[in-house]
């Protein structure tokens, strides 16, 4: 999962950045809303933090704009602003979920999540897949009630797969939402994760359609095994 | 306000029309004294000249010696010869004749008119003839007949040296009956002028000071909210007022509105620093970091209470202002189903069309926003919310928001309105949501009352400045 925190404040960015990367999301950072708006129209990030005080153009145009040009992405406003009017326009602008400041992190990150799974269209923030039990809150994951140890990439990489399970992903998409910007993209790379993942969750769990990418499947229970 | 009332007690209007009638009334009575007047003194003046004839006559024809020996020594050539001196108490009358030395007249020669009666003149007549010997006197007299009488007495030297008096005397009711009807249509007449002229004075008054009234009423209409500047052509007079009333309006809301603007920027600017410091400080279990947590959210409770008091402040200070209820209602609604999605809660609207509510639109949604909020949290599924005009209060609204959760028993509602107090812990959110409505409604004179949902939960109803 990829996140973009649009926030002017370099403090506030940096502690928020840091605690959503802790909870295993790959985060991109803008600190003024042209740079914002750039991103979010040219990189697919799963879900946006979005501040409204920015600098060179708003928080609440940035989101029009994104809406206007058919961005979909879930948007949570972070906002010091917090009269009921405010609200209403930044709803009325296409916003997920507000959030206004201060804030605990605790409270933001179980925002995210609600808005993540709402995109994704699940109702409950862990996800079971035959016997592998994902936690998004925890950001754990379990195979027969057994904890699995994963490194963050390799966790974002599931929770990515887990979030769209059933349908295939390609490397390219793969890519997009589990590396921030600033990683070296080799989708080479992937094929090592997935590897890895494979190793410690159980080979017959990641299916490779050729040519397409890979799906998260439930072995015990394929509808479409040949 | 008291203080205006009471340096202008009485209206421009009764001002007007009470100074046109302060001069109007003496001068219009002066007109018709002189009038009556002056048609007294010409009828009289009319009246006496057949008197002066007879009188005139009465000298040509006189003579005296021994013309006639049994006529004494005055007779007369010729006796004047309007037959109502001859026919008996006619009322038209001569006399000559001589002061007796006890004051009575003695008749030496009369006409036949009176019967062989004597003239009785009055006794200031003797005596003014005294002082003056020679003037000409008119005066009244009782007629034979007991009519009245004008009577004209001139002194007179015979051809031989003997004074005597020569009267002529005419009944004078129908002359007194004419002056008085005179009198009588002057006098009405000007009643009637002196009420058409007041009626003239005042229709003309208010006329004349009806782009006054329209003022008056277009200032209200901006008190009521109805309009948010005075508009309308005023003559050139007033213009400038309303003008100036305009730009009152216009820097009262730039004020309130830059107060506004610099104490919420104060405050949201304080408010991301206290976001990164309370952040920071919830990573590390440190002494200072928990000083740290507990510095910053106590700086985070006066932020929150000085920015309710600022807003309060300014609230109810902009004037002009009025919000239809409906469009504050419907996008609160519409973003309340967003925020509790979850919960998939079913609002049940009731919305009267056209109401108004006599204020700000975010004070209004602040209001409405906090107890949707609220019912959204307590309710298990269902929120209603219904506006219209209040029963038996002229310019006020009711809206009503309820829900079908727990609710609360009537000792938890004095509770429920104190600041900072939550009654169910496991809800989240500040808990601050009633009172802020309350000491809201309050600022707008409104009133907050708690009661049982039809729905069976909670039920907030605010009262508020408004109308249709």
């Amino acid at each position: 999962m990829r996140i973009l925190v649009v926030e002017d404040d370099p403090d506030l960015s940096r502690q928020l950045s840091e605690a959503l990367k802790d909870s295993g999301y790959a985060v991109d950072v803008a600190d003024n809303g042209e740079d914002g708006h750039f991103m979010g129209d040219t990189e697919p990030y799963d879900a946006v933090v979005l501040d409204l005080g920015l600098p060179i153009i708003d928080g609440i145009s940035v989101l029009q704009k994104w809406r206007a040009d058919g961005k979909t992405f879930p948007v949570l406003i972070l906002t010091a602003r917090d009269q009921w009017s405010e609200k209403v326009s930044g709803f009325d602008a296409g916003a997920d979920d507000y959030l206004t400041k201060p804030f605990h992190h605790e409270e933001l990150l179980a925002r995210i999540r609600a808005i993540l799974r709402r995109a994704a269209g699940h109702t409950t923030d862990s996800i079971d897949i035959g016997a592998l039990h994902v936690d998004n809150r925890a950001a754990r994951c379990f195979v027969d009630g057994m904890p699995i140890k994963l490194t963050s990439h390799e966790f974002r990489l599931l929770s990515y797969m887990a979030m769209h399970r059933g349908r295939v992903i390609s490397r390219t998409e793969l890519v997009e939402h589990i590396y921030d910007q600033d990683f070296d993209r080799d989708s080479n790379t992937i094929e090592v994760f997935v590897g890895r993942l494979r190793r410690k969750i159980g080979t017959d769990r990641i299916e490779t359609v050729r040519g397409l990418g890979y799906r998260l499947i439930d072995p015990d229970n394929v509808p479409n095994k040949k | 306000m008291e203080k205006f009332k009471k340096k202008t007690p009485q209206s421009l209007v009764s001002r007007l029309v009470r100074s046109a009638v302060f001069w109007m009334i003496p001068l219009l009575a002066l007109t018709a004294m002189t009038l009556t007047w002056f048609y007294r003194s010409q009828t009289y003046k009319l009246f006496d000249e057949p008197l002066e004839n007879v009188i005139t006559n009465l000298i040509a024809a006189a003579e005296t010696g021994d013309g006639a020996p049994d006529q004494g020594i005055l007779y007369l050539t010729r006796e004047p010869l309007d037959p109502d001196y001859q026919r008996a108490l006619s009322g038209r009358y001569w006399m000559i004749g001589q002061f007796e030395d006890s004051g009575v007249l003695m008749p030496l020669r009369a006409s036949p008119s009176l019967s062989g009666e004597t003239l009785q003149l009055l006794p200031n007549v003797k005596r003014a003839l005294d002082a003056q010997p020679n003037e000409e006197i008119r005066t009244t007299a009782q007629g034979p007949d007991e009519e009245p009488l004008r009577v004209l007495v001139r002194p007179v030297i015979l051809p031989n040296g003997e004074p005597v008096l020569m009267a002529a005397a005419a009944d004078v009711r129908a002359l007194q009956s004419d002056v008085r009807r005179f009198a009588l249509i002057a006098t009405s007449l000007m009643l009637l002028l002196i009420a058409a002229v007041i009626f003239a004075v005042f229709w003309q008054v208010r006329n004349g000071l009806q782009p006054l009234f329209t003022l008056r009423q277009k200032v209200a209409d901006v008190r009521e909210g109805k309009s948010d500047h005075v508009d309308g052509v005023f003559p050139s007079e007033i213009a400038p007022l309303a003008n100036e009333l305009n730009t009152l309006i216009g820097h009262n809301k730039d004020i309130v509105e830059r107060a506004r603007t610099h104490v919420s920027n104060l405050a949201h600017g304080l408010k991301t620093p206290l976001a990164v410091l309370l952040n920071e400080a919830e990573t590390s279990k440190s002494g200072l970091s928990k000083i740290v947590a507990r510095q910053a959210q106590s700086m985070q409770r006066q932020v929150d209470h000085h920015l309710q008091r600022a807003r309060a402040a300014a609230r109810g200070q902009v004037v002009g202002v009025s919000t239809s209820v409906e469009e504050s209602i419907q996008p609160l609604v519409r973003t309340l189903s967003r925020i509790y999605r979850d919960k998939d809660i079913e609002f049940d609207l009731d919305l009267t069309t056209g109401l108004m509510f006599r204020g700000e639109k975010r004070d209004l949604d602040e209001m409405v926003g906090n107890l949707l909020d609220n019912a959204c949290k307590w309710t298990s599924s269902k929120v209603m919310i219904s506006s219209g005009l209040a029963e038996n209060e002229e310019g006020q609204i009711t809206i009503e928001v309820g829900d079908n959760g727990s609710g609360l028993s009537e000792d938890q509602y004095g509770e429920a309105l104190k600041r900072g107090s939550r009654l169910d812990e496991a809800t989240p959110g500040t808990g601050f949501g009633l009172p802020i409505v309350d000491d809201l409604a309050r600022a707008y004179n409104g009133h907050l009352s708690l009661g049982k949902s039809k729905l069976g939960g909670l039920s907030v109803t605010i009262k508020l400045p408004g109308r249709i």
